[in-house]
């Protein structure tokens, strides 16, 4: 069964670790959106989402509780007549243990939803492996992220949140550490809200005029690769042979292979009792999302701050395209902040307006390169 | 015996010259209504009509000088809270502790409808980066950085989580400002799941175990924080007392909402009864005349029922009204038009609601913060409205759109689907500007229709 989820804060390794397949809406070829009269305040990806769990029966949909409208979206739908759906409160606080306590008492109630989709409560090994899995794949997609720009890294990392993979070891895009800006391209940043399949013309767009993507910093961008497992600790919550417990042959015998590409040792498991892991492993995972959270809904929000002027000024951005839906209050207000605190000028993109790649839109993407180069 | 009146500003000066020859007595911060037009440029009050009792002179007169007595209060020695955006809460626990005044920013929302936007607030939002596709609560941003309105508080904490996206976006721009605000955690509430412990909050609502000690313990860092303002810890004796006061102020309302709402006439108008429930949030700065106030309003409504002199006639439309109006004119309109309210959710029915008094009094608080409308479903806050309809015989319901709150996006639609098909009254969305005479057609068309569509269901 599918299980389409909103966010990238919603741990997709869970899901999958219930034996369900996890479904970064993103890449949905059927995630579309409706012309919408502006008058409405609706969000076009809200809207989406609404309509996405009213027309796939058969599959669920997570909704979150970061955004408003994505939170009353998931009222509009919440119906035994419609699609299984479920609401994960993400915290919007981070500096208090409160936050640590919502998150794990979302992932336990999220278990209990999937369990009743017909998955299954995961081992430890199999909560391990997956964990393994997307904490892997994550690394390697963070540290591609400076050399593989534009069109080709936003496919690569919402393939990732698709369906979990990540090119292989080896593979060329792995290699081909481009440079920031080949061809004289003006470096941008891209920051903001969902920029799902439908809407990656704008990454073309940028591109022939002059720009280049080198800091995807949307919703399902590089920022969503941020939370990551201490693996080593995790493996100690394990032990080798308990029952019940280990990682499949197969499974592990794809871990080794992934970390000897990564360059790392395998660590012997050290005991653990059966009882104590799952709770180590549902600690990690949250630790995980907490600390790797890095989004406008925070609050405070200094961790994008902190996450974006590093990249900024690594990879030489000259200018920020901001990029919302209307009736996303969250990063609109954003704008004259980020202007503020780097000093790099700004364009504010509207999803809705962007959508389908306009004369207007190339207009000011044109523009806004030409002022900035 | 004639019937109560509404009266113009200049009438009311009129009749206050009369009152006053009589030997009206008043508080410190009485006078003429007129004065603040001239003093404070409160233009909004020469198109407003006001209730012609004592009592309703006092009810606005505490709501204009709530600025000048927290700056009067800061000079006093008194140590100022902004509390932004749980609507009930933290006012409950600053209170508790001497020395310390809490008010709600938050209500600079109305600043710019109170002054006809000469104040120039959302203009300079607008200059902050916050442009009118958020709602008018973003005056508060400018009023922060001009500093011309409230006192710079001492202390600024805020909800969050849960909460509006507009408010949460423009408190954020304010820290980024440099006024710092400490942020508490207002998870979604959501119904306990099967056999998961949990909690009954006020409001026939209920919450999952684990939410309640997750906002308990969030009251309790803000009630450490606080008792270190006031130098004196926040403990639950302190608490305890405060929570009893706190309802003091609910119950009168609680009275107060009852008389006027189910009377047969209005007693008193609905601007007033507005300005009123208001009070609850934050006791308008000052919790122990507040009481005075509500308490001078209850007698002069049962009063008028007694004597059957409504200021509002029988047969006026009863409406349900959902969400504050950003123009307060517009609860003048409304009976103009020939409706009267018989029922409100200005988005803060957690802070009419009677908070716990049987409980340990931080795990009360935290229960009757989860019971804000605001944080649970949009079905939820239905469910209420279609309960108080009920209660009340409303004939009609509307839902008042505030420009640019990202929450009206999409709870009007489920809030008129739920009324629709649990009572089969008719239902309306509005959308109320700060300054709504330029809508006025459009305004009275839709209200007009929506009032004579309500009569013709008598007539079937």
């Amino acid at each position: 069964m599918q299980v389409f989820f909103t966010s990238p804060w919603v741990p997709a390794e869970w899901i999958k670790a219930h034996g369900l397949e996890p479904r970064g809406i993103w890449f949905a070829p059927q995630f579309a959106f409706d012309s919408l009269p502006l008058s409405a305040g609706l969000c076009a990806f809200a809207h989406a989402a609404v309509r996405l769990a009213e027309k796939e029966r058969e599959s669920a949909v997570i909704f979150t509780t970061h955004c408003d409208q994505l939170r009353r979206g998931f009222d509009a739908v919440a119906s035994p007549a419609l699609a299984p759906v479920f609401l994960f409160n993400l915290p919007a606080t981070w500096q208090t243990p409160v936050g640590r306590q919502i998150f794990i008492s979302e992932l336990e109630r999220l278990g209990d939803f999937l369990a009743g989709l017909g998955g299954h409560a995961p081992s430890c090994g199999e909560l391990l492996e997956t964990m393994t899995h997307y904490g892997l794949a994550r690394e390697r997609l963070r540290g591609a992220a400076a050399g593989c720009a534009g069109r080709r890294y936003a496919e690569a990392v919402s393939r990732f949140h698709w369906d979990g993979s990540c090119p292989p070891a080896g593979d060329p895009f792995f290699r081909s550490q481009e440079g920031p800006s080949p061809r004289g391209l003006v470096p941008v940043a891209l920051i903001g809200g969902p920029l799902p399949r439908s809407q990656w013309d704008l990454l073309d767009i940028i591109e022939r005029a002059g720009g280049r993507v080198v800091l995807n910093g949307t919703e399902a961008g590089e920022r969503s690769l941020q939370p990551a497992f201490p693996l080593e600790a995790l493996r100690a919550a394990l032990a080798p042979g308990a029952p019940g417990t280990p990682p499949s042959r197969g499974a592990r015998g794809r871990l080794e292979a992934d970390e000897e590409v990564e360059g790392r040792q395998s660590a012997a498991i050290p005991p653990a009792s059966k009882a104590g892991c799952k709770p180590a492993l549902l600690e990690a995972l949250t630790r995980a999302y907490i600390e790797g959270c890095v989004d406008v809904f925070q609050r405070p929000n200094t961790r994008l701050y902190a996450w974006l002027k590093e990249r900024l000024a690594a990879r030489g951005v000259r200018g920020i395209v901001l990029w919302h839906y209307v009736g996303c209050d969250l990063w609109r207000a954003e704008a004259q902040p980020l202007r503020e605190a780097f000093g790099l000028p700004v364009l504010l993109l509207d999803a809705d307006e962007a959508a389908g790649g306009s004369l207007r839109i190339v207009g000011r993407i044109e523009a806004f390169l030409e002022a900035v180069s | 015996m004639n019937a109560p009146r509404k009266l113009t500003l200049a009438e009311w000066d009129a009749h206050y010259e009369h009152l006053s020859g009589a030997g009206l007595q008043q508080p410190q911060y009485g006078g003429r209504l007129s004065r603040h037009v001239a003093l404070e440029g409160d233009l909004r009050l020469r198109r407003l009509r006001f209730d012609e009792s004592p009592a309703a002179l006092r009810l606005w007169n505490f709501l204009l000088t709530e600025n000048q007595r927290l700056h009067e209060a800061r000079a006093g020695g008194e140590r100022i809270v902004g509390a932004m955006k749980d609507l009930g809460t933290v006012p409950v626990m600053a209170y508790s502790l001497p020395g310390l005044r809490a008010f709600y920013p938050d209500g600079a929302w109305w600043t710019p409808c109170l002054m006809e936007c000469s104040d120039g607030l959302l203009r300079q939002a607008e200059a902050l980066g916050i442009d009118a596709s958020f709602c008018p609560v973003r005056a508060m941003l400018a009023a922060f950085q001009n500093g011309e309105h409230f006192p710079r508080p001492d202390l600024l904490i805020c909800s969050t989580g849960a909460v509006c996206d507009d408010f949460s976006a423009v408190a954020q721009r304010l820290e980024k400002m440099g006024f710092p605000i400490v942020w508490w955690e207002m998870p979604r509430r959501r119904a306990p799941g099967p056999g998961e412990p949990a909690r009954s909050l006020p409001g026939n609502l209920s919450a999952p175990q684990i939410q309640v000690e997750c906002v308990r313990a969030e009251l309790e860092r803000i009630g450490k924080l606080l008792g270190e303002l006031a130098g004196q810890p926040l403990d639950a004796e302190a608490l305890a007392n405060g929570i009893q006061k706190a309802n003091h102020v609910r119950r009168l309302l609680a009275s107060l909402r009852r008389a006027v709402y189910a009377s047969p006439g209005a007693p008193l108008p609905a601007l007033e009864m507005l300005v009123a429930e208001m009070l609850a949030i934050h006791f308008c700065s000052d919790r122990e005349e507040s009481i005075g106030v509500l308490t001078d309003l209850l007698a002069e409504a049962h009063g008028r029922i007694r004597q059957r002199r409504f200021v509002v006639p029988e047969a006026s439309v009863r409406v349900f009204w959902v969400n504050p109006v950003a123009d307060l004119r517009a609860m003048n309109l409304l009976e103009d038009w020939g409706g009267r309210i018989c029922g409100s959710d200005y988005m803060f029915t957690h802070a009419l609601d009677l908070i716990p008094e049987e409980l340990p009094p931080l795990e009360a608080l935290a229960r009757a913060a989860l019971a804000d409308p605001m944080v649970g479903s949009t079905r939820d806050r239905a469910r209420r409205i279609v309960a108080e309809c009920r209660a009340h015989r409303a004939e009609a319901v509307v839902v008042s759109r505030i420009p640019g709150a990202s929450h009206c996006a999409r709870e009007g639609a489920i809030i008129q689907e739920v009324v629709r098909e649990e009572l089969g009254i008719p239902a309306i969305e509005l959308e109320i500007p700060p300054v709504c005479d330029a809508m006025l057609p459009a305004l009275g068309s839709r209200l007009q229709a929506l009032l004579e569509t309500a009569k013709a269901r008598r007539r079937a």
